[in-house]
């Protein structure tokens, strides 16, 4: 049984098609990369995964259980959401750290507000929240950030920031961590301490989504490449085989286009 | 010098009266205008559209006409159009009428703030929120409301300082706040007549009280500075 | 959630809406009543009579203990005890005087009023009870330069907006700069921001000239004569009862000997 099985997704902006029949699966540990040019609805997609947006049709489950079935809306009220949303991770192109609070604080906050809900909670407070902090130093360190837990958002690199809200996804322990288009935002000298944190959690086995324009890391990283155009899945499969030798017209254009740039 | 001596401890007294008028109506409205503004921020923010177009319309009237004008239409206009004044004759009623005008006037003011504030915090911290599963309350509380702070302390501060010097203004319909103290001594008052020094004494009094409220505000900003 | 939160504050706003129609309904139901009853017995079953006056000396003005006395005053308060009503005095903006007796804050305006034809048109007023006078202030250093009222030309008089003196004035056709108190026109002229001032007689004798405190101003021609009166609402059976209350005031002679208490001895008008 696939980890994640999405099916015949859809999705509409008023009179606009921006999703046509998506499906895919992936499997525990497998990186699958979405590639596409702009308004090719990369990006939508991760978000109807993430329930920030509502897929008018379709159904996604995670390991057999269904999360969304866009027939079935009595399952979608805001309470249901928030637990199902949680099999994903989602890090941002634009990072959307919480300012006020430190590096380790925007780490640690969602766990512990989580944590708040458990019935053992006021027993066992203490215990709960050493252990949310230890997790949430190893994050840090294991991002290479162990002498910037105490500092604020602004005082960090985009790289920095962006290091900061993987492991601050990660902290939840989600199945899923999907990104999207992570290094857009960061001038070109950073792009590369985040890339390599995510290659050593493809190398660990986590199973990512990932939106991208690095072909290059795409190709090396992903076990599964999607290319989509105006709303479809066009092609997909073997990265090497999508990337280097593509069967459709249309991904050939899209990749020769990238390659003059 | 010596008339001087005489005078000052009548008119200091005097103006006292009238600074305590001042003040009650300064700190009335913000404790009636901060939490209305934001009822007509999130009147003029709604997504049912008679709602957001009725707060829309209010927060332009008020602030499309002068607020003597609205003293005077709040105080005389039960009386003289209702046939019914519900304030009575007294400085009570005038207080009452006063306060009400400046709470509508400085809530409209406000709102527009607010909803500055709101809007100016970035969708994408709402959707950090939600993409970590916490619910919309927390973040409203945890994630946005102090973003929002931040964004709205400066012209809070300016709207502040201005409601003030705006108290003045209710003198139009004979509140007898401090200026109208100072006056009263030119046209003769308590056997000091045509004195014209108590009148600019006024503005040490709103010097010194915005004064503090800027050193106040001024340390609120400064503690909201440790982020951005 | 956020559709149940608008709609109950579009249903609160309609509401106050609503409630301000009803109470402007239920307003002219209480007053029907109350406007086929006479001023007088209005006046009298709420048991207050609120004179509207401003701090102006002699007329009406403080006493230390923070009272309110004067020729004006003392005379009211005499008034409202004739009529078995105790009195208020509510200081109002002079520029807002109609608008206070008509809107119903104030019963009378009775503050060493001039009876122009603002107030005679939109009041009913008693019988004039005090002589005054418009008077010109200069500074005394020029009031030399000045031989008659022609060649006062050219000048920029300061005056208190809406007052006897203003008027005056328009009626010579000079310029006029228009301040909201009699106080403020002297001011003026001190400053130099006008040349002269037109005040009442009444006002000059007391703050201008030596041993005042404008003693670097003075006063020299009488504009024209004029009388004080008493403002009530149009058509008001108080006016009447004031008129008599005046008569037996004056055959007895205590408007006399008040007058006489506040300086103003002779400016009595028999009545």
């Amino acid at each position: 049984m696939a980890m994640l099985e999405v099916k015949h997704i859809e999705k509409h902006f008023g009179d606009t098609k921006v999703l046509n029949d998506i499906s895919f699966s992936l499997e525990q540990g497998d990186v699958v990369s979405i590639i596409g040019s702009s308004g090719s609805g990369k990006t939508t997609l991760l978000r109807c995964l993430n329930f920030l947006e509502r897929a008018d049709g379709g159904s996604i489950a995670v390991n057999g259980e269904t999360l969304f079935n866009a027939g079935d809306r009595s399952a979608q009220s805001d309470g249901e959401i928030r637990k199902r949303r949680l099999h994903f991770g989602l890090v941002f192109q634009s990072f959307n750290l919480f300012p006020q609070y430190t590096a380790l604080k925007n780490v640690m906050l969602a766990k512990e507000l989580l944590a708040r809900e458990q019935p053992d909670f006021k027993r066992r407070r203490k215990e709960i929240l050493n252990e949310i902090e230890h997790q949430a130093r190893q994050l840090l360190i294991q991002m290479g950030l162990a002498d910037r837990m105490s500092n604020y958002p602004h005082q960090l690199s985009g790289g920095q920031q962006q290091r900061v809200a993987i492991a601050r996804a990660l902290a939840l322990e989600p199945d899923i961590l999907c990104f999207d288009e992570p290094t857009s935002a960061l001038d070109p000298e950073l792009t590369g301490e985040v890339l390599r944190v995510i290659r050593e959690l493809a190398e660990k086995k986590t199973t990512m989504i990932i939106v991208t324009h690095e072909m290059a890391f795409a190709r090396d990283v992903a076990s599964h490449v999607i290319f989509m155009d105006n709303g479809y899945i066009v092609e997909q499969g073997d990265p090497v085989q999508v990337i280097e030798h593509p069967k459709e017209e249309r991904t050939r254009q899209f990749l020769a286009h990238y390659a003059q740039k | 010098m010596e008339l001087f001596q005489q005078q000052l401890p009548i008119v200091i007294h005097s103006l006292n009266i009238g600074f305590l008028q001042t003040l009650k109506l300064f700190f009335v409205t913000l404790i009636g205008a901060i939490p209305l503004g934001l009822v007509i921020a999130f009147g003029s923010m709604s997504r049912f559209k008679p709602l957001s177009w009725l707060s829309r319309t209010i927060v332009w009237i008020i602030r499309g006409t002068p607020l003597m004008i609205q003293l005077l239409i709040i105080y005389y206009f039960p009386g003289l159009v209702l046939g019914n004044n519900i304030w009575g004759s007294g400085e009570a009623g005038r207080f009452l009428a006063s306060a009400i005008s400046f709470i509508i006037n400085y809530a409209c003011y406000f709102s527009e703030i607010y909803r500055g504030g709101i809007q100016g915090v970035p969708h994408g911290q709402n959707e950090a929120g939600l993409v970590l599963g916490m619910t919309k309350r927390q973040i409203f509380f945890k994630v946005t409301l102090l973003q929002m702070i931040k964004r709205i302390v400066p012209p809070m501060s300016n709207e502040i300082i201005t409601l003030v010097k705006d108290t003045s203004l209710a003198r139009i319909i004979a509140l007898q706040e401090i200026i109208w103290a100072g006056q009263a001594f030119m046209k003769g008052s308590q056997g000091i007549s045509g004195a014209i020094w108590p009148l600019f004494f006024t503005a040490v009094y709103y010097l010194a009280c915005n004064g503090i409220l800027t050193i106040l505000l001024g340390r609120l900003e400064r503690r909201l500075d440790y982020f951005r | 959630m956020r559709k149940v939160t608008a709609l109950l504050l579009a249903l609160v706003m309609c509401l106050s809406l609503a409630s301000c129609g009803g109470s402007s309904n239920s307003a002219e139901e209480q007053e029907a009543p109350a406007s086929a009853a006479s001023d007088l017995q209005n006046v009298q079953s709420k048991g207050t009579l609120v004179v509207g006056i401003t701090d102006f000396e002699p007329m009406d003005y403080k006493d230390e203990n923070g009272n309110w006395i004067g020729f004006d005053a003392d005379l009211a308060t005499a008034f409202a005890e004739s009529l078995g009503v105790s009195v208020e005095f509510a200081e109002i903006n002079w520029d807002n005087k109609i608008l206070e007796l008509d809107g119903g804050s104030i019963d009378c305006i009775w503050n060493g009023m001039t009876l122009t034809d603002e107030v005679t048109s939109a009041a009913s007023c008693s019988n004039p009870y005090m002589r005054n006078a418009q008077v010109v202030v200069l500074p005394a250093d020029k009031a030399e330069e000045y031989a008659d009222i022609e060649s006062l030309a050219g000048l920029t008089f300061a005056v208190e907006s809406g007052s006897a003196g203003e008027e005056a004035v328009n009626e010579l056709g000079y310029a006029t700069t228009p301040v909201t108190a009699q106080a403020d026109a002297l001011m003026e002229v001190a400053a130099g921001t006008s040349d002269a001032a037109v005040i009442d007689l009444l006002m000059a004798y007391a703050m201008v000239g030596e041993g005042t405190s404008y003693d670097n101003l003075t006063y020299t021609f009488t504009l024209n004569e004029e009388q004080y009166g008493v403002a009530f609402r149009q058509d008001s059976d108080l006016t009447d009862a004031l008129n008599a209350f005046f008569a037996a005031q004056y055959a007895d002679g205590s408007l006399d000997a008040l007058a006489e208490q506040y300086g103003l001895a002779g400016s009595v008008i028999p009545q």
